[in-house]
């Protein structure tokens, strides 16, 4: 062996080294985060506060399970609507028509997403580009339209949800947020770990392998299709959690407010500001954007001026022209050069 | 507000400005006990904005006449402010729900508990108002339902939901009344069809108008539904047109009604009669529009400024609306006017800011049809909050103006029928 090679080694054992050293790190950010997340509603009792906190952990769960397929994959679909609206429906209708818990209504709704984002990646993902996110768009309209005149599932007039003991059972808990909060947080943190888990994980370096350079991927026996369906199944799996999750949050379903246009984008830009493929982009994206939005509407909104929404679209265009990476580029730290021996090593 | 002050500044301007600043801490609280709060969600952004702009202009103007010294017959009209709270006067506190449900829910939950408001008006959408009143009943605080006309929303067995105004099957009703009267009179009037949009709006008058046509044998000559905000009526307008029913009744929203009645004019079919679930054939954006080709046309309404000509107090309180506004008062902005009126009214006699007092004073209103500026015989909620004395009225656009036609203790002219 020479003395090059065994410089390369050592490089690259450094470097490897040093990755693990950042995901635990990582790791352990987490914890401290999770944890002064979970005191935080205990000193903030104000109900609307605690609202715009059920709602940021919502978005950062939808955005980072968006961010599965939209940031790790490179697929940007802006139809994550139906996926949404599918696990908002199935939970409602299983527990008004059946009363089966919500709980299992989640997990039955995102069985369902992952499979409609499996028969639909089918033919989507022959498309590319541009041309994948325009079908995406249009069958989550598709959907729209078929809830809307689907007398069984509430057609346009939607589905309240029948109040019912207020127990973790039911999902409901009548004024208390903090079930809510907490239950969010759970999902937020889920989510985030599976994508931990998967950033070193051999789907994970295939999906960033599709994004990056899907011809060279392939020389290297990457299965681009099959990346991109396993990859759009467990986003669209999580999407419909959060959608049951959002279901029982409000109480009241119908097209318009689970399976609007709106929502595909909501998912997308706490990803797009934060970060697009990164750990904490989404939740960084969407712990600016989402209370923004309701403190911008509720003390600036009721003037009908629309002075809100002109505020809200500045710091969106601010921050993109700004830091056009998104805003974790304000927390990465350059990565330091690897030793001079593995550098010339690498390149001879 | 300490740390501001320049260090230059001696003793006695401090205490100055301390005394200052202590004032006006003191003075909103001194303040707030002459003071009512009252929530209004309205959507003040997105496609339904003017709504909510004209929402807030009709809201204004009924406050002014609650806290002015006005000596209008009319609930809470009378005097300055709230006599039963020691002249009290109504403060509103708006909120912009976007036509969301969620959104109107926390609204209402801010408005609730950061605000304190004694109740709610709203909200335009009946989809924002489900989640609303769900909200206010949880807080027991009334959510007095200004302009929902969704017939399924005084049928959840809420306590704190009320509604002067009539919803859509009792528009609907009012409607084939009116079309049983022509029948009468020896006009052909057998058939009839429906065209509306596939919203909560569009799906609710038209369940109601297919239920209602049946019971009281029209044939339905065709019964369209269509993508609101769509982009072209024309494949829609060729189906009214090979039908041809002796009756159209749209139910659709205003860029909706515009590109109706466009189409039907390009196409040139021109409908024997038509009677509209007012909506956008009540905004005066659409007249604008194409008013020219709408001669005839019919439209239920929740009021007629005609009926100022026998109650004067009608035409006051539209001069002040239209100071504000510069519109005449219309179909949504009447009912939300009078809404806060007869809110007022309760809160008044409940001589109180808590939500289950003043709950029980609306439940026991009992207010005369000639104390209001609308055609209702009188105002007074059943069990479900509903008010099923609000007698809607049909208005026809004639010669570039509305005039009532029906029924006929309200009506100043003879309906031209048929239109076309």
């Amino acid at each position: 062996m020479s003395t090059q090679s065994i410089g390369i080694a050592a490089g690259l054992a450094q470097a490897n080294d040093r990755f693990h050293a950042a995901r635990r790190r990582q790791l352990m950010t987490l914890v401290v985060v999770v944890l002064v997340i979970s005191v935080l509603p205990l000193l903030v009792k104000d109900v609307y506060l605690q609202n715009i906190m059920v709602l940021t952990l919502m978005y950062t769960a939808l955005s980072q399970s968006w961010n599965i397929l939209g940031g790790y994959c490179g697929q940007i679909s802006l139809g994550h609507a139906i996926y949404f609206g599918i696990g908002a429906y199935t939970s409602t209708l299983l527990f008004t028509k059946f009363g089966v818990s919500p709980w299992f209504g989640m997990a039955a709704g995102g069985g369902i997403a992952a499979l409609v984002a499996l028969v639909l990646g089918y033919p989507f993902f022959r498309l590319k580009g541009h041309y994948f996110t325009i079908a995406t768009i249009v069958v989550a309209e598709a959907a729209l339209v078929l809830f809307l005149s689907w007398p069984y599932a509430g057609g346009a007039l939607g589905i309240q949800l029948p109040a019912a003991a207020d127990n973790w059972a039911n999902l409901q808990f009548g004024r208390n947020k903090l079930p809510f909060i907490y239950t969010a947080l759970a999902l937020a943190t889920i989510t985030w770990l599976v994508t931990w888990k998967i950033e070193d994980s051999r789907w994970g370096y295939w999906w960033r392998a599709v994004k990056d350079n899907p011809e060279a991927a392939e020389s290297l026996g990457v299965v681009i299709f099959n990346s991109k369906m396993a990859a759009a199944a467990l986003s669209a799996f999580f999407v419909a959690v959060g959608g049951s999750f959002y279901a029982q949050f409000v109480a009241y379903i119908d097209p318009d407010s689970v399976l609007n246009f709106h929502f595909s984008l909501l998912f997308a830009l706490p990803a797009v500001l934060g970060g697009i493929g990164t750990l904490w982009g989404p939740a960084l994206g969407a712990i600016i954007l989402i209370p923004l939005t309701e403190f911008t509407r509720s003390y600036a909104g009721g003037s009908g001026q629309g002075i809100d929404l002109i505020i809200y679209g500045a710091l969106i265009m601010l921050i993109a022209l700004w830091k056009p990476e998104g805003l974790i580029g304000f927390f990465v730290r350059q990565p330091k050069p690897l030793p001079a021996s593995a550098d010339e090593g690498a390149h001879s | 507000m300490t740390k501001s002050i320049h260090p230059t500044l001696n003793r006695r301007t401090l205490l100055g400005a301390g005394a200052i600043a202590l004032a006006s801490s003191v003075t909103p609280a001194l303040a707030q006990q002459k003071e009512v709060l009252i929530g209004a969600i309205f959507p003040l952004s997105g496609a339904s904005a003017q709504v909510g702009v004209d929402a807030k202009h009709a809201l204004e103007t009924a406050a002014d006449i609650i806290n002015g010294n006005y000596n209008f017959d009319l609930p809470a009209g009378k005097g300055g402010g709230l006599a039963g709270l020691g002249g009290a006067k109504v403060k509103l506190v708006f909120a912009d729900h976007q036509a969301d449900p969620q959104k109107g829910r926390a609204e209402a939950e801010r408005l609730i508990t950061q605000d304190k408001v004694a109740a709610i008006v709203g909200s335009f959408h009946s989809a924002v108002a489900a989640t609303i009143s769900a909200t206010t009943e949880r807080y027991q605080v009334p959510y007095f339902s200004a302009d929902n006309s969704s017939p399924s929303l005084n049928r959840r067995g809420l306590k704190y939901f009320f509604r002067a105004a009539a919803h859509d099957e009792m528009f609907t009703v009012a409607m084939f009344d009116f079309l049983d009267t022509m029948r009468k009179r020896g006009e052909k009037v057998n058939s009839v069809g429906l065209f509306h949009e596939d919203t909560i709006f569009g799906t609710d008058s038209s369940n109601a108008q297919r239920d209602t046509a049946q019971a009281r044998g029209y044939n339905l000559a065709v019964d369209i539904k269509y993508r609101a905000n769509s982009p072209s009526l024309t494949a829609e307008v060729q189906q009214l047109s090979s039908a041809n029913p002796d009756v159209l009744m749209p139910s659709s929203y205003t860029t909706d009604g515009i590109l109706l009645v466009k189409t039907m004019s390009e196409l040139g079919y021109k409908p024997k009669a038509i009677v509209a679930q007012a909506a956008g054939f009540a905004e005066k954006s659409l007249f604008d529009a194409v008013g020219d080709k709408l001669d005839g046309l019919i439209s239920r309404a929740s009021f007629s400024l005609d009926l100022a000509q026998k109650r004067p107090v009608i035409g006051k309180v539209n001069e002040m609306f239209k100071a504000r506004s510069g519109k005449d008062l219309n179909d949504n902005t009447s009912r939300q006017l009078m809404a806060l009126l007869i809110l007022a009214d309760a809160i008044d006699r409940a001589k109180s800011v808590e939500g289950p007092a003043i709950r029980e004073a609306l439940a026991k209103t009992d207010i005369p049809g000639e104390k209001t500026i609308m055609p209702w015989t009188k105002v007074a909620f059943g069990e479900d909050g509903q008010n099923m004395n609000a007698n809607p009225v049909l208005l026809q656009y004639l010669g570039g103006k509305f005039v009532t036609i029906f029924p006929e203790s309200a009506a100043i002219a003879k309906p031209k029928w048929p239109m076309n």
